[in-house]
């Protein structure tokens, strides 16, 4: 009977129409909203949409800004970047956004954030001349970072080339604890991973040296290619080459430190693919991690508040830098519909009290220096972090951003080469020609890409 | 009178077949739409920009990204894999399910603890038993290496290449109680009789599995086979949570061995931003499954009997 009283085609059309309807209403729904207020009825209260991580701007940080802006209430995102993918793709981003200080160069150069000087020129709180030289990673005039107008402010950071050290494993391999202020080199770090690594029927007990390998392979080989004087893009940034003498040390020295089995690699992973539970467990000696590292030692045991200790960045070649790889704070989106209540915002969240409660809590340097002083120096490890960063501090440098590839672009190319050279499957030549390869076609991507 | 009451009922609803028709469709029509047709039709879009996941400013690229990835070395050695892991655990998984639907399809005491014990693993959240299995598979603190260890087999790193793939095995296998239980119900659909006939003829036990029951439940095991099939090629997260990962992004350093198709397309949206490469990788992807069970279905003509009643009528 139903099959008579329903064709095919009638079937169709009004499943056509169903659908059609189904795509109209929340066309229809973005129209009005695109067109309506988000202020609420009394047209005087503005609501801020935010992306953020819930642990870093907290309910009582919200909660404490909206009391001292009546004007302003705050829709909280939790921080996901494919959400805020999507979101900018819209053109309906949020209004105050998490981004880093390194890997901003790719938002800068599509246009997609807002140029801060306006707002940093008027501003009390928040002074060009107070802010620290990470900050410098949000600038971009267009062809590279540094230069340019500020695109973000950095709320804390690390220089995350430093090291920490369990003293009581140095000591029981005999070997002298590590100055706290003179850096040491790379090949010095690797030797002395070595006599700290111990091995027993094919498993490791004590690892001489973690570099947080799953974090990341792209900026601590930048660095050492700076260390040496090289240079890691061309000049437009559009180009890498792994092949030159300085990329191939650095290469190396991640071949060698593999082969030698001193630390987690993806040919020996860390459990859960960080150092830290290796290293409060004692099962590693040394950590290549910043200063924010020493904000987890605070709830430990007094035997790891009394062992660890913080070293400056190893070198490579004659140059001392040590720069940070990342630096989290916060952007204005272009797109932003309530830029000046982002701003206020931001003066909170930079320069008020939660700035102060991150810089006194010691999970990270500050983005301004006025800030410095509260860095925490209650416990002996947290003093003797304090002069370490002192130290550290003058050798700041940045690393070089090319808005054409992200850090997640580099890393499977890198460990993927290394790893073969690691295994002996390829030579370090062969894998620094084909990193290059496998870059510089990501590299042609993204700036076509970009345009 | 509540008869005539409900007579009434069902004239109402009878009257209009059409609307009741459309009414009684429209929920699985809106959801394919919305959450299918929609996604599908957009994908198929994008594949033929340059979209970078966030910038509106993409172009057309037309067949660009079509013609980039049948010459990508990559793509190519990921569907190979793929392709070699769908012929080993599809053909475990369902012979692997139909082995233990037999053996708990007994008269046996506590019958139905033994189900629920070997169904249990297949309930389990994918993430909870992908998480469970890395620290099992952990090569200085696992318990398989401890147990291997009593053995005297000395410590086997799991998680690297080449043992990634077996260890992704192993993981998938685990979850094959899910398959068990359909097997269980199609064998306890098999008409007695038919298997009593066959035993009074002077069939084996094995003939009788063979030649009876295992045609019987024919059309269950195709449909085991074309679901294992596109769920195989499908895989993604078990691979990804296997691998180490860098936790504070969406990259996962994934070994070579079980670096399979979809884990190319997650790292092409995610760590490379190439939303129209992934897109037509995706699309690409599609296709393939699509002839894969063409292939299968035709086959299925071989093999998968369907009971026929006196009116010829299936």
């Amino acid at each position: 009977m139903l099959d008579r009283d329903i064709s095919r085609r009638r079937f169709l059309t009004g499943s056509a129409l169903v659908a059609g309807g189904a795509f109209g209403v929340p066309l229809l729904g973005a129209c009005d909203a695109s067109s309506g207020g988000d202020s609420s009825g009394d047209g005087k209260t503005v609501t801020l949409t935010v992306m953020y991580k819930n642990n870093e701007l907290t309910k009582e940080h919200i909660a404490d800004f909206e009391a001292k802006h009546p004007g302003i209430k705050i829709s909280f995102i939790e921080y996901d970047e494919t959400r805020l993918n999507a979101m900018l793709a819209s053109n309906e981003p949020p209004d105050f956004v998490r981004a880093p200080a390194v890997g901003s160069a790719a938002s800068n150069a599509q246009g997609l954030t807002t140029a801060l000087d306006p707002y940093l020129d008027k501003s009390t709180v928040l002074k060009k001349d107070n802010l620290m030289a990470v900050n410098e990673s949000f600038r971009w005039d267009g062809t590279r970072t540094g230069q340019g107008p500020y695109y973000g402010i950095t709320k804390d950071w690390s220089q995350d080339a430093t090291l920490w050290y369990n003293r009581a494993l140095f000591e029981q391999a005999k070997i002298p604890p590590l100055s706290t202020t003179e850096p040491i080199s790379y090949d010095e770090l690797l030797e002395i991973a070595k006599k700290l690594t111990k091995k027993s029927g094919g498993k490791t007990q004590v690892y001489g040296l973690g570099v947080e390998w799953a974090w990341g392979l792209s900026s601590p080989i930048f660095m050492m290619i700076l260390q040496q004087g090289g240079q890691v893009y061309n000049a437009d940034l559009t180009e890498t080459d792994m092949t030159t003498p300085e990329a191939r040390r650095a290469i190396q020295w991640y071949v060698d430190f593999g082969q030698a089995g001193v630390g987690p690699t993806t040919l020996d992973p860390a459990p859960d693919g960080a150092d830290l539970s290796l290293f409060l467990a004692k099962r590693m000696a040394i950590t290549q991690d910043g200063y924010w590292y020493g904000g987890n030692f605070v709830k430990e045991s007094e035997e790891i508040k009394n062992s660890v200790a913080m070293a400056p960045a190893p070198v490579m070649g004659d140059k001392r830098i040590s720069p940070t790889y990342v630096g989290w704070g916060a952007m204005i989106p272009a797109k932003a519909r309530h830029k000046d209540e982002a701003w206020k915002l931001m003066e909170y969240f930079m320069a008020g009290p939660p700035s102060e409660e991150r810089a006194g809590s010691g999970w990270g340097l500050p983005g301004l220096k006025s800030q410095l002083s509260l860095l925490p120096q209650d416990l002996p490890y947290q003093k003797q972090a304090y002069q370490t960063t002192q130290a550290e501090l003058p050798h700041v440098a940045q690393l070089p951003d090319s808005p054409y590839i992200t850090g997640g672009g580099w890393l499977p190319v890198l460990d993927k080469h290394i790893t073969r050279a690691i295994k002996k499957e390829i030579t370090v030549d062969a894998a620094g020609k084909a990193i290059t390869d496998e870059i510089n076609k990501l590299l042609k991507q993204g700036k076509d890409q970009i345009g | 009178m509540e008869a005539e009451r409900a007579g009434r009922g069902r004239r109402r609803w009878s009257r209009y077949p059409s609307r009741t028709f459309y009414l009684f469709v429209s929920p699985w029509v809106l959801g394919f739409a919305l959450l299918t047709a929609l996604p599908l039709g957009y994908a198929l879009l994008v594949s033929f920009t340059n979209f970078n996941g966030r910038n509106s400013r993409w172009r057309w690229v037309g067949l660009r990204n079509y013609t980039e990835l049948v010459r990508d070395a990559d793509v190519i050695a990921s569907l190979v894999r793929t392709l070699a892991y769908t012929a080993i655990t599809v053909p475990l998984m369902v012979g692997g399910g139909l082995g233990l639907a037999v053996l708990l399809n007994r008269r046996l005491k506590a019958v139905g603890l033994f189900r629920t014990i070997f169904f249990l693993p297949s309930v389990v959240p994918v993430v909870a038993m992908a998480i469970m299995w890395k620290l099992i598979f952990n090569r200085d603190a696992g318990i398989l290496n401890a147990i291997l260890e009593r053995v005297s087999v000395g410590p086997t790193a799991w998680l690297v290449d080449p043992n990634a793939f077996y260890a992704l095995i192993i993981l998938t296998l685990w979850g094959l109680g899910g398959g068990m239980v359909i097997m269980l119900a199609a064998l306890q659909g098999v008409p007695a009789e038919l298997e009593e006939a066959a035993v009074v003829d002077g069939a084996s036990r094995w003939h009788v599995f063979r030649h009876v029951t295992v045609p019987m439940i024919s059309p269950v095991i195709f449909f085991q086979v074309v679901t294992g099939i596109i769920a195989s090629f499908q895989i993604v997260i078990q691979p990804l949570l296997l691998a180490e990962s860098n936790q504070v992004g969406s990259v996962a350093l994934v070994p070579q061995s079980t670096h399979l198709y979809m884990v190319q397309v997650y790292e092409e949206f995610f760590n490379n931003n190439r939303y129209g490469y992934g897109s037509a990788m995706l699309w690409v992807f599609f296709v393939v499954i699509l002839a894969i069970t063409l292939v299968v279905l035709r086959s299925s003509r071989l093999w998968v009997h369907y009971q026929v009643d006196s009116e010829g009528e299936r």
